[in-house]
């Protein structure tokens, strides 16, 4: 029985509710909101999470950013970047009336003091007006180089803590720096200003529903984690192909490259999510306390191993699915003769009394045949050929193969006996989210602003997490630029990348997956 | 008459046409989540419940069992045939199937259904049986495929009188809650209805500042469309026993008054800081708006004020425009806030997807059943 006279703390209206909880009423400020992942990703996510009814009234907007706008230029164009983006096609006109009346502008440069004072007033303006109690999200969606600027000015301004006993957090995108040495520089001048628990960077990958299943596949299930150790598992694959080349981003990419770009986060975070022990809890830290082990129990790769260890690309013109693709050094923004990888292929080990001695390998790139994202878990064979006349190489190992995308889903490829024959074929079987729910999955991004409101930080990747895996990345740029090798383009656009990384696998005695 | 070894071997043959055929160039992909036995009393009512099924496909892939009984037919006859439901969600990917098995009985014949259903059932699946029409409970059906079942799925305003139906409703749950067998999910479809605006009644509550109000409400203020056979007033009673049991209001003994069509329940509640044995009284109104033939018969506003002390006002009302609703929330001294959110009117199979993705007992209906049983018996016939 409750106490009558108790005060509540928990809403009893929310029982046996389908959805969960609403965040409170907060506004979010964007740096940089004039640019493409503003109109893109961000507000498209932030009308589709309105739409489905899973934002507060008094939910508001502030854009910030150098471009001499006014409101209703603000919102028209975020207007259109909805309809062009949103999963679900245009924008409801009554809704996003009712939307837009909490979206603003503010014009300001990101070192301009005067602009930060503006803000504090706006934001205390919306307290009032529209509720929102305080709470405050800060969005950098800038270029890296303007983060430091803005985090300084926010400390400067006061705006690092809220009034009225509300809450402020601040998320900021992809690169977290571009070696171990600005990631720490950069975390040091975040958490001068902020506490860890109100930062919250992002890395997209993880709001994707297929791979926080990952947990929920090795966890909430009896059969396999029996099997997920060295004693069963012969090797695992982890691969993030891209069929795209670097299209407008050339001059970005030229200065970041396959390993920044993608391995330092996207794919050790799959790494992690697919190595790690179980957690003492589904919570923030217990589930990062338990990534970050695996990060740090990788054994590092030094500059001087780095050619045994690591296979690097650069893509030359060819085609992909019919499509003619310029090659890597052509591209606009790219310099004639650039050393950066669009490809790389590396093996990790995973010094853990769980993993010792099984290899993982992981590639990722540019300009390859398909747009895959998947991570397979090779058994070991069999040990003794019991059936037929056959060599036991003729049986394939079981692999379980966990797509990320397009068509996510869990495949196992198991032996099986071809009906009438002597024979044993490979069959898959096949658990595709699209066939077993036909009910569309939010994007990321809806997932990731809704968690950072509701102050979940478990699908966020904490200080000590992105250090770890820069120091597993650093060493090897170390040893590429300290190396006499130079990179020239070693694979054609719309191949599965260069002779050497299929080299690379069968000198182990294994081959990539053929996706 | 059937074998039931015939329709599984069509079956068989069905999904391997299938898997050798590429509608469109698509695959298909077999997946099914439960076995959900339907049962339609007419050819019309059959084949509108054959389309929802169909449309259930998206979220739950099933072995569909739709059985037409016509016990008033002379003749007695037995019937079945196979189809597969397929659904291509979005182009490109995969078809999503589901099977289907129709069952045709009629005259002395359909006391034979319950047992071919039993046969038929795909084993360690779920087994969820739909009740459309007057009277679910006297359902030969149900009563043969009790031990069986693990949800009921029913719709209190297809009965006659929607209001008796809640009361019976009620106490078959509370039969059912008695039985030692294992406990049986009760599904309402006029429950689901109302969830966005649970929903959106409880999210003001979500907040932080907003949330101690909810200890201090006063009165509550229901409309409703009525309709012909009190299913407005069915849905607005259980909107009324919802928050009565969520919130623990204690019902005072037959306080219930009628005045120019609209109900009052009178209930109380604890006076937070009045000191511990402090109580306040609590009304619920439940107002008809003017009945009109366009109209179907529905929630259209819910609000829930408190008075006493600083005044506050959380209000839900549906739009002019039937997919919208407003939402405001006013407290004395701060500036009232309100948004417009989508909420369109769900389809039946958008009601029956989200019964069925309920694993287990829904104790939040269950209790508000429990309350809204209570207050429709209380109700004049």
């Amino acid at each position: 029985m409750r106490n009558e006279n108790s005060v509540l703390s928990h809403n009893p209206l929310r029982h046996g509710l389908r959805i969960g909880r609403t965040p409170e009423p907060c506004t979010m400020v964007i740096f940089g909101a004039s640019g493409d992942l503003t109109s893109r990703k961000l507000v498209p996510a932030l009308y589709n999470l309105a739409r489905e009814r899973r934002l507060p009234g008094g939910f508001s907007v502030i854009g910030f950013a150098r471009r001499p706008w006014d409101d209703a230029q603000f919102r028209d164009l975020l207007r259109s970047g909805v309809n062009a983006n949103s999963r679900n096609g245009s924008v409801d006109p009554a809704l996003w009336s009712s939307f837009a009346e909490g979206i603003s502008y503010l014009q300001g440069s990101f070192d301009e003091a005067q602009a930060y004072a503006k803000l504090s007033e706006r934001l205390a303006e919306l307290d009032a007006r529209r509720g929102t109690g305080g709470n405050r999200v800060f969005y950098l969606a800038t270029p890296p180089e303007s983060y430091s600027e803005i985090i300084h000015q926010l400390g400067a301004h006061g705006l690092s803590r809220s009034p009225n006993g509300g809450w402020t957090r601040i998320i900021v995108e992809k690169p977290f720096g571009r070696d171990l040495m600005s990631a720490r520089e950069l975390n040091n001048q975040l958490l001068a200003v902020f506490d860890e628990p109100q930062v919250y960077r992002i890395d997209h990958y993880l709001g994707k529903e297929t791979v926080q299943n990952i947990l929920i596949f090795r966890f909430a299930n009896g059969i396999f984690e029996p099997l997920w150790d060295r004693r069963a598992v012969d090797h695992v694959q982890i691969t993030v192909s891209e069929s795209i080349g670097v299209e407008d981003r050339g001059g970005y990419y030229d200065r970041s490259g396959a390993l920044r770009d993608m391995i330092q986060n996207h794919l050790m975070q799959l790494l992690s999510l697919v190595a790690m022990e179980p957690p003492v809890a589904y919570d923030a830290d217990a589930v990062r306390d338990e990534k970050v082990k695996v990060l740090r129990a990788i054994r590092p790769i030094y500059p001087n191993e780095v050619d045994h260890y690591v296979i690097r690309g650069q893509y030359g013109s060819g085609s992909v699915s019919g499509r003619p693709i310029t090659g890597y050094r052509d591209e606009r923004g790219v310099a004639s003769g650039s050393q950066t990888e669009t490809y790389v292929a590396l093996k990790l080990f995973i010094e853990s009394w769980r993993w010792a001695g099984v290899p993982f390998y992981l590639r990722s790139g540019k300009a390859l045949p398909r747009r895959v994202s998947e991570i397979a878990v090779q058994f070991k064979t069999v040990p003794t050929m019991l059936f037929a006349d056959m060599p036991l190489n003729a049986i394939e190992p079981n692999v379980l193969a966990i797509k990320i995308q397009p068509d996510e889903g869990i495949t196992l490829k198991v032996g099986s006996k071809v009906p009438g024959q002597q024979q044993i074929r490979p069959v898959t079987m096949d658990f595709r989210y699209g066939t077993s729910f036909g009910v569309a999955s939010p994007e990321a991004y809806e997932r990731l602003l809704l968690d950072c409101m509701l102050g979940d930080g478990t699908l966020f990747t904490r200080r000590d997490e992105v250090e770890a895996s820069w120091s597993i990345i650093t060493p090897i740029h170390q040893g590429w630029t300290s190396g006499s090798a130079l990179l020239s383009p070693n694979y054609e656009a719309g191949s599965w990348g260069p002779a050497a990384a299929d080299e690379f696998m069968l000198r182990d005695g294994r081959t990539w997956r053929r996706l | 008459m059937i074998d039931i070894s015939t329709i599984e071997r069509e079956l068989r043959q069905l999904w391997k046409e299938g898997a050798g055929s590429t509608a469109g160039g698509q695959a298909m992909t077999r997946a099914l989540t439960l076995n959900l036995v339907a049962r339609a009393q007419d050819g019309p009512s059959a084949e509108q419940m054959g389309a929802v099924i169909q449309q259930l496909t998206a979220s739950h892939p099933s072995r569909a069992v739709l059985a037409r009984m016509r016990p008033t037919l002379d003749e007695p006859r037995l019937e079945a045939f196979v189809q597969a439901n397929c659904l291509l969600v979005t182009q490109g990917a995969p078809q999503i199937c589901g099977e289907q098995i129709t069952i045709d009985a009629q005259g002395s014949a359909v006391t034979q259904v319950a047992s071919l259903v039993l046969a038929l059932l795909v084993p360690d699946l779920p087994v969820a049986l739909w009740l459309p029409g007057p009277a679910p409970l006297e359902d030969p059906l149900l009563l043969r495929l009790r031990g069986v079942i693990t949800r009921l799925i029913v719709d209190t305003r297809d009965a006659h009188d929607a209001v008796r139906a809640l009361a019976h409703l009620a106490a078959f749950q509370a039969t059912e809650a008695r039985a030692t067998r294992q406990v049986l999910g009760i599904s309402d479809l006029a429950w689901a209805i109302l969830t966005p605006w649970r929903e959106l009644i409880a999210q003001f509550f979500d907040t932080r500042p907003l949330l101690p109000h909810l200890q201090r409400i006063d009165q509550v203020l229901i409309t409703y469309q009525p309709g012909e056979r009190r299913e407005g007033l069915a849905l607005s009673l259980l909107l009324a026993g919802w928050l009565t049991a969520s919130l623990g209001w204690v019902m005072l003994d037959q306080a219930l008054s009628v005045e120019e069509g609209t109900v009052r329940l009178h209930l109380r509640r604890p006076a937070v800081g009045r000191g511990p044995n402090a109580i306040r009284l609590i009304t619920i109104d439940l107002i008809p708006t003017a009945p009109s033939r366009d109209e179907p018969p529905a929630i259209t506003s819910l609000c829930l004020r408190a008075i006493d002390g600083v005044s506050a006002d959380f209000c839900v009302e549906r739009g002019e425009e039937a997919n919208y609703a407003t939402t405001k929330a006013h407290v004395a001294g701060h500036p009232p806030i309100s948004r417009l959110v989508r909420c369109e009117t769900p389809t039946l199979a958008d009601l029956l997807a989200a019964e069925l993705r309920l694993l287990n007992r829904d104790q939040t209906f269950a209790t508000a059943l429990q309350s809204a049983g209570i207050f429709a018996e209380w109700l004049p016939a």
